[in-house]
C-alpha cells in the first residue's frame, strides 16, 4: 500500500470484519491492518465504530463475520483471555487499576511471583522495578507507590507497563491524552514512540487531530460502520481528514421543522458547577436547540444540571422570563421541563415494572387519589402513550424488557406526555435504536415541535443534529464555544471546531 | 382482572405449599388441624407477620432492616416502664415515640450518607439492645396485673374466639396493603427499589419516601414489642433475639425480591403463615428444635431458588 514500508507480514490483519448490534449495524465489513513498528490512528465520529473494532480485537465481541490474522495466521479470539495469549492488549479510556494497590501489584495482577498461593512481595516489588527501569519509565518512581497517589499520566504508564510485562507486542490505546497536560502528553509520545522502535505496533484512537498527525505513520478513517481508507499520515491535511470523517451525505431531505420561533421559554445564565463552566442560552418557543460535542464535553452534565439531577454553585434559570429555582426533578417538573435521559436502562425505566407501570408513573397524581387508585384514568393515560407514540406492544401489562430497543424509547418519551412539558430535553435520543425507530422519533419530535414545545436536543449523531436542530450550540469541555444557525454552519467547520486542542 | 389472575399465581405455589405442610403435619398429630390450634399458630405467627410486613416495604426499596428485633424488646420495655409509672396511653406514646425515633434514624443515614443499610441498622440494633438492657439492669419488667388493657393487647380473645394479636396483625397487613399497592406512595416504593436512578429522573423524592419506610418498619416493630410484652406479662430487655431474620425469611419465603422492586404484601402474609406452620408442627411434632433449625433454612434456601428460576424464563 505504501511504498515507505517494507514488505512484511502485518501484525495483525482483519478482513471484512461486520457486527450488529440488535438492528443496529456497528461495523460493515471492515478490512485494516497494522504493521510492526507503526503507530496505526483509527479516527472516525463518535459512534463511526471505532470502539467496536477495538473491543473485538480485544475480545470483549465477537465479529458477526470476517476474519482476525495475527502473524499471518487466522485466530479467534473468543475472550479477552485469547487476546492476552496473542499479545493483544487493550488500554482503556477509564484505566483499569487496582487504586489502593502498589504500582507492582498492578502491573502483576493476576501473575503475581510466589509459592503455593503465598505472594513473594520481595520478587514481586524487585521484579516490577526492574521493569520500570528497563522501560525507561523512571517518572513512575518507586513500585511500591500506591496507584491512588500517581498522576493520571503515571497511571497510564503503569498500565503500558503491566502491558508491555506481558510481553504484548499490540498496544491499543483508546484516547489516551484525553486528561493528560500538554507535557505529560509529549512524554508519553515519547514512550510511544521508543515502543515502536522495538517492534511494537500500536492502535491509537484519538479526537484530536494534530495529535494524530504527530504521531500516526498511518491513519484509517471509520464512517458509519466502514473503512473510507488508510493512508499515510504525512499525505493527510486536517481539512482532508475532516472530510472523510464527516464525509456522509447529509440527506436531501431535510428534517428540520419550519422555524416557527415563539416567545422565548428558557433562558440559562451563568450556569456553574463541577462539569458546568459558564453556560448560557436562550431557548424559544417551537423552536430545537441542538447540543453538539464529543464525547466527554459535558452536554449530558449539562441537562443534569437544568434538570435539577446535580446542584449548581451559581447561575440563573427561567422559564418564561420568571426567575425559577430548580433543586431537584421535581422542581423541574413543576417548572414545565422533562428528562429524557441517554441510557433508558439506566435512568429512563424501571425494568422491573410493565409498560403500563412506567407509563402511568409520573401521572400518579392523575390517577390516585388518597388511596383510591382510578384503573380507568390509569389505562386512559397509558392508551394515550401507546397510541400517539406507535408503541407495539402485546399487553400493556408485559414487562417493559420485552420490547424493542425503539420501543422502549418511545416509553421514555411517552411517559413525560399526557401533559406536554413546555420544555423538552432529549439526550441521546436515538442511541441503540434501529433506522425505523430513529424515522419515528423524528417525527415525533418534529410534531412535539410544530405543537409550539422548545426541545434541546443533545446528540453525538452530527448529520442528525445539523438536519434537526435550528440553531446549534458547539459545546467544548463544559463549555458552548459557539453559537450558530444550523444552517449557516458546514459539518467539516464543526467537527474543526470541536476537535480544536 | 387479569392483574389479578397473575398475582393469584404467583402466590399459588405458596398457597399449595400451606395445603401440603397442613396435610403432613395432620398426619404426625391429628389435632394439628383443630380450631383451636389453628388460632393458636394464628396467634404466635402474628408478632412475627407484623415485623414482616414493615420489612416487606424495606427490602422493597433495596434495603434491610436488622434493628426489628432490638427495636421490638426495647419498645415493649420503654412502654412497660412508662405504664407502670405513668398510665397505658402516655406507655404507648412514649413506646411508639421511640420507635419512630430509631425508623427516623434509619432511615436519614440511608437516604443521606452513602452507608450501607445493613451496617447502619446493624449499629442501631446494637444501639437499641443496649438501650433496652439499660432499663431495670436488664431485669425483665412485670406488668401489673390491674393493666387489664395492656394484658388484653396480647391476650385477650375478641367474642371468646379471636386472639387480640391476630386482629391486630390483620389490621397491620390491612394499613400497609392499601399503602403498598393503593397508594402514590406504594407506586413510588416499587420505582425506588426497582431503578433508583430513574425514580430519580422521574421527578420522585427519594429520602423522604425512604426515611417513611423505615419509620413505618419500625413503628410496626414497635408494634410488636408491645404485643409481645402482653403476651409475656412482662418486659425482656434480652427478647427478640433473631426476630428480625424469621421477618426476612418470612418476606423471601413470599417471593419479595431481595434487589428490591418486586413483592407483594400478600406473599409476605402466606410467607409469614410458612414459616408459622412449619415452626409450630416441626415443635408439635416432637422433631428436635435443631433440626427445626435446619429445616428452616433449607425451606427459604430452596423457597428463594425457585423464585429465582421463575423469574429468570
Amino acid at each position: 500500500m505504501n511504498a515507505s514500508f517494507p514488505t512484511q507480514v502485518p501484525l495483525i490483519e482483519l478482513r471484512g470484519i461486520a457486527k450488529r448490534f440488535g438492528g443496529v449495524t456497528a461495523l460493515d465489513g471492515v478490512d485494516f491492518e497494522l504493521r510492526s513498528g507503526e503507530v496505526h490512528a483509527l479516527l472516525g465520529e463518535n459512534g463511526a465504530g471505532k470502539s467496536t473494532l477495538i473491543k473485538i480485537l480485544g475480545g470483549i465481541h465477537r465479529p458477526d463475520a470476517g476474519e482476525i490474522l495475527v502473524d499471518g495466521q487466522v485466530v479467534e479470539i473468543r475472550e479477552v483471555t485469547d487476546a492476552d495469549r496473542l499479545g493483544i492488549r487493550l488500554i482503556h479510556q477509564e484505566l483499569s487499576l487496582a487504586p489502593n494497590l502498589s504500582v507492582a501489584e498492578n502491573i502483576f495482577l493476576g501473575r503475581e511471583p510466589g509459592r503455593f498461593g503465598f505472594l513473594n512481595r520481595r520478587a514481586l516489588f524487585a521484579s516490577a522495578q526492574a521493569l520500570i527501569a528497563e522501560l525507561g519509565l523512571p517518572e513512575l518512581g518507586s513500585a511500591e507507590t500506591r496507584v491512588a497517589d500517581l498522576s493520571v499520566a503515571q497511571q497510564q504508564m503503569t498500565e503500558i507497563a503491566r502491558a508491555l510485562s506481558t510481553r504484548a507486542r499490540i498496544l491499543i490505546l483508546d484516547e489516551p491524552t484525553a486528561s493528560l497536560s500538554e507535557a505529560e502528553t509529549e512524554s508519553l509520545f515519547v514512550k510511544l514512540r521508543g515502543l515502536c522502535g522495538q517492534g511494537v505496533g500500536i492502535i491509537y484512537i484519538s479526537h484530536r487531530l494534530e495529535e494524530i498527525q504527530r504521531l500516526a505513520h498511518r491513519i484509517t478513517v471509520l464512517r458509519d460502520g466502514r473503512s473510507v481508507g488508510t493512508q499515510a499520515a504525512a499525505e493527510l491535511n486536517q481539512n482532508e481528514l475532516i472530510r472523510l470523517m464527516v464525509g456522509r451525505d447529509l440527506q436531501a431531505r431535510s428534517l428540520r421543522p419550519p422555524e416557527r420561533p415563539g416567545g422565548v421559554a428558557l433562558t440559562v445564565r451563568n450556569l456553574r458547577n463541577a462539569q458546568v463552566h459558564d453556560v448560557s442560552f436562550e431557548l424559544r418557543y417551537g423552536e430545537i436547540l441542538g447540543f453538539v460535542g464529543l464525547v466527554g464535553a459535558g452536554r449530558t452534565e449539562l441537562a443534569r444540571a437544568l434538570f435539577g439531577i446535580d446542584s449548581l454553585h451559581s447561575g440563573e434559570i427561567l422559564v418564561d422570563g420568571k426567575s425559577t429555582i430548580i433543586r431537584c426533578p421535581g422542581d423541574a417538573m413543576s417548572a414545565g421541563l422533562a428528562l429524557v435521559p441517554e441510557d433508558r436502562k439506566r435512568q429512563g425505566l424501571v425494568m422491573t415494572g410493565s409498560v403500563a407501570y412506567n407509563l402511568a408513573l409520573p401521572w400518579t397524581r392523575e390517577w390516585i387519589r388518597g388511596c383510591r387508585p382510578d384503573a380507568q384514568r390509569r389505562s386512559g393515560i397509558v392508551s394515550r402513550a401507546v397510541q400517539s407514540f406507535g408503541i407495539k406492544l402485546d399487553d400493556p401489562e408485559q414487562p417493559i424488557g420485552n420490547l424493542s430497543g425503539g420501543n422502549q424509547q418511545k416509553v421514555v418519551v411517552g411517559k413525560w406526555m399526557e401533559r406536554p412539558p413546555k420544555i423538552l430535553i432529549l439526550d441521546e435520543p436515538t442511541r441503540g435504536v434501529d433506522v425505523g425507530a430513529r424515522e419515528e422519533m423524528f417525527v415525533i419530535i418534529h410534531r412535539m415541535v410544530a405543537q409550539g414545545m422548545a426541545v434541546i436536543l443533545i446528540s453525538s449523531d452530527l448529520p442528525e443534529v445539523m438536519n434537526l436542530a435550528h440553531r446549534l450550540a458547539l459545546y467544548r469541555a463544559g463549555r458552548i464555544v459557539r453559537e450558530v444557525a444550523a444552517r449557516e454552519i458546514s459539518p467539516e467547520e464543526v467537527m474543526a471546531e470541536l476537535t480544536r486542542n | 382482572m387479569n392483574a389479578n389472575f397473575k398475582s393469584f399465581r404467583q402466590v399459588l405455589p405458596l398457597l399449595v405449599a400451606i395445603v401440603v405442610l397442613l396435610g403432613l403435619f395432620r398426619i404426625s398429630a391429628p389435632q394439628f388441624l383443630s380450631v383451636e390450634n389453628l388460632l393458636d399458630l394464628a396467634q404466635q405467627i402474628s408478632v412475627n407477620a407484623i415485623l414482616a410486613f414493615g420489612m416487606t416495604l424495606v427490602i422493597l426499596i433495596g434495603g434491610i432492616d436488622l434493628s426489628v428485633g432490638a427495636v421490638v424488646a426495647l419498645i415493649g420495655t420503654v412502654t412497660v416502664a412508662v405504664l407502670v409509672r405513668g398510665g397505658l396511653a402516655p406507655g404507648l406514646l412514649a413506646g411508639f415515640g421511640m420507635a419512630a425515633v430509631f425508623g427516623a434514624i434509619n432511615g436519614v443515614c440511608a437516604a443521606r450518607t452513602r452507608m450501607p443499610p445493613f451496617i447502619i441498622t446493624l449499629a442501631t440494633m446494637l444501639v437499641a439492645r443496649g438501650v433496652a438492657l439499660r432499663f431495670n439492669e436488664g431485669r425483665p419488667l412485670a406488668v401489673p396485673d390491674s393493666e387489664k388493657l395492656f394484658l388484653a393487647l396480647g391476650n385477650a380473645r375478641l367474642f371468646g374466639f379471636l386472639p387480640a394479636p391476630v386482629l391486630l396483625m390483620i389490621a397491620a397487613f390491612g394499613v400497609t396493603s392499601v399503602l403498598l399497592h393503593r397508594t402514590r406512595f406504594g407506586q413510588h416504593l416499587y420505582a425506588i427499589g426497582g431503578n433508583r436512578e430513574a425514580a430519580r429522573f422521574t421527578g420522585i423524592p427519594l429520602a423522604r419516601n425512604e426515611v417513611v419506610v423505615y419509620v413505618i418498619c419500625s413503628l410496626l416493630a414497635g408494634l410488636a414489642g408491645i404485643i409481645h410484652a402482653s403476651q409475656l406479662y412482662s418486659a425482656e430487655p434480652a427478647s427478640g433475639q433473631g426476630f428480625e431474620l424469621n421477618a426476612i425469611a418470612a418476606v423471601v419465603v413470599g417471593g419479595t425480591s431481595f434487589t428490591g422492586g418486586i413483592g407483594t404484601m400478600r406473599g409476605t402474609l402466606i410467607g409469614a403463615i410458612i414459616i408459622g406452620i412449619l415452626d409450630k408442627g416441626l415443635n408439635q411434632a416432637g422433631v428436635h428444635f435443631s433440626l427445626q433449625y435446619i429445616v428452616k433454612g433449607l425451606v427459604v434456601l430452596a423457597a428463594v431458588y425457585l423464585d429465582v428460576r421463575r423469574r429468570r424464563q
